[in-house]
């Protein structure tokens, strides 16, 4: 360890750190030894000491005038910083009311396009929603008016001796519709529930509802020679019908 | 000067109290405009190099770390190296004439010298004239020790030797015990 601190000492590093000429890497070795070695700090204090002695030797009175030129010059600098500390503050504090400002207004403008798809997503299933009533009603008239439609009595067998409904069927426009006028009170736990076969597939039209049904008509899927009917099922309806509890059979 | 008066000014340049630069005038402005004037040789130069020295030590002076240099130590880099950078902005404009000049002014300067400072001039006397010619170059030329080397037609060894004997030769005169 000596040995090193030897050859250290014997290098011109500490003379060339004592002047600022050494480079970026030998800064930091000179300065590692100098925090690290007792004997490097001293004989680097003492370069320090001797540099102040052989400079002063060359001491020359400063002119008059010098000192007022220095100190005038350092409070211009000093007000100018103060001056650009004071535009940094009001430049700061204008940059964080804007951030404060467009963070609100972006807050703003997102929950507003979210409203706005949500809007327009509730016209959109308006409009389809309408469109379909629109067409519904429009193919009832058609079917209705045509002279062409037939007009079918659909009566409940005895499990369902009340049952009344008209289907209306128009083989030229392949629509259909039906409307049950009346149906047999059931149980809390029962519903009447339609079907149609088309094709051989078992179409699940829905439950039907009498309060609310009575002056709707319910289209039917067209299709030769399909057949529909009305079954009672469990409430809330069912997957697929229970034929043995069929009340009503239309054939078209 | 006193260990008290340099933490003193240590702290006034820390909490960039301008009285630190008066203070700092006060006590090195002799010593560091001889530095400047030694390195530019124009008292006119030698002027703007301590006005420039003095507002670099004033921006500086949050960054002055004492565990890494006495007060003066950083106070000379400072002004030597303000003053080798004019010489050479100076240099490249290349005014011969200035040169010629130069010297006339340098020996004004010279004759302006303290009095009180003659005791230390006398010291300087003491030193053998092939030390101080190294410890010039060095210090005043800005010249590297190659550099030195070349232009004294010195070998680099000696130079290196007679700089480290020549620091200790003035420890010899400021301590002779």
């Amino acid at each position: 360890m000596k040995e090193k601190i030897k050859i250290f000492l014997d290098s011109d590093l500490l003379e060339k750190y004592l002047l600022d000429t050494t480079t970026d890497e030998e800064t930091l070795r000179v300065e590692r030894y100098i925090a690290m070695y007792p004997e490097v700090r001293e004989v680097y204090n003492e370069l320090q000491d001797n540099l102040e002695s052989f400079a002063k030797m060359y001491a020359v009175k400063t002119p008059e005038g010098l000192k007022n030129k220095i100190t005038t010059r350092i409070k211009t600098e000093r007000a100018g910083r103060k001056k650009f500390t004071k535009y940094l503050v009001a430049a700061s504090f204008a940059a964080l009311l804007f951030a404060g400002v467009a963070s609100f207004f972006w807050n703003q403008n997102q929950s507003l396009q979210q409203e706005n798809t949500i809007v327009n997503n509730k016209i959109k299933t308006l409009e389809a929603d309408m469109r379909q009533q629109l067409e519904d009603v429009r193919n009832q008239f058609i079917v209705l008016n045509n002279p062409q439609t037939r007009r079918l009595s659909v009566r409940g067998n005895k499990k369902a001796k009340e049952l009344k409904a008209v289907a209306y069927i128009n083989p030229v426009k392949k629509l259909s519709y039906i409307n049950v006028s009346k149906l047999p009170n059931l149980p809390e736990n029962q519903c009447f529930q339609m079907w149609a076969e088309v094709n051989g597939e078992m179409i699940n039209l829905g439950i039907i509802e009498e309060a609310s049904d009575k002056e709707k008509l319910l289209a039917l899927p067209y299709s030769n020679n399909a057949v529909s009917y009305i079954t009672i099922e469990p409430k809330g309806g069912n997957l697929s019908p229970t034929l043995d509890n069929k009340v009503a059979n239309i054939k078209y | 000067m006193s260990v008290l008066l340099e933490k003193h000014i240590v702290e006034l340049l820390h909490e960039r109290n301008d009285k630190a630069i008066s203070l700092l005038y006060e006590h090195y402005g002799d010593t560091l405009f001889g530095v400047a004037l030694k390195v530019v040789r124009d008292e006119e130069l030698a002027q703007d190099v301590l006005q420039e020295s003095f507002v670099k030590i004033w921006k500086k002076s949050d960054s002055y770390d004492s565990s890494k240099a006495k007060l003066f130590t950083w106070l000379f880099r400072i002004t030597r190296n303000t003053a080798i950078d004019k010489l050479r902005s100076v240099n490249t404009k290349t005014t011969k004439e200035i040169q010629m000049d130069v010297s006339d002014v340098y020996t004004l300067g010279v004759n302006s010298t303290r009095p009180e400072f003659m005791d230390v001039k006398e010291n300087l006397e003491k030193i053998e004239n092939k030390y101080q010619i190294v410890l010039e170059a060095l210090f005043f030329e800005g010249m590297t020790q190659q550099e030195a080397s070349d232009e004294l037609n010195i070998p680099l060894g000696t130079i290196k030797s007679r700089l480290k004997i020549g620091l200790r030769e003035l420890k010899k005169i400021y301590d002779p015990d």
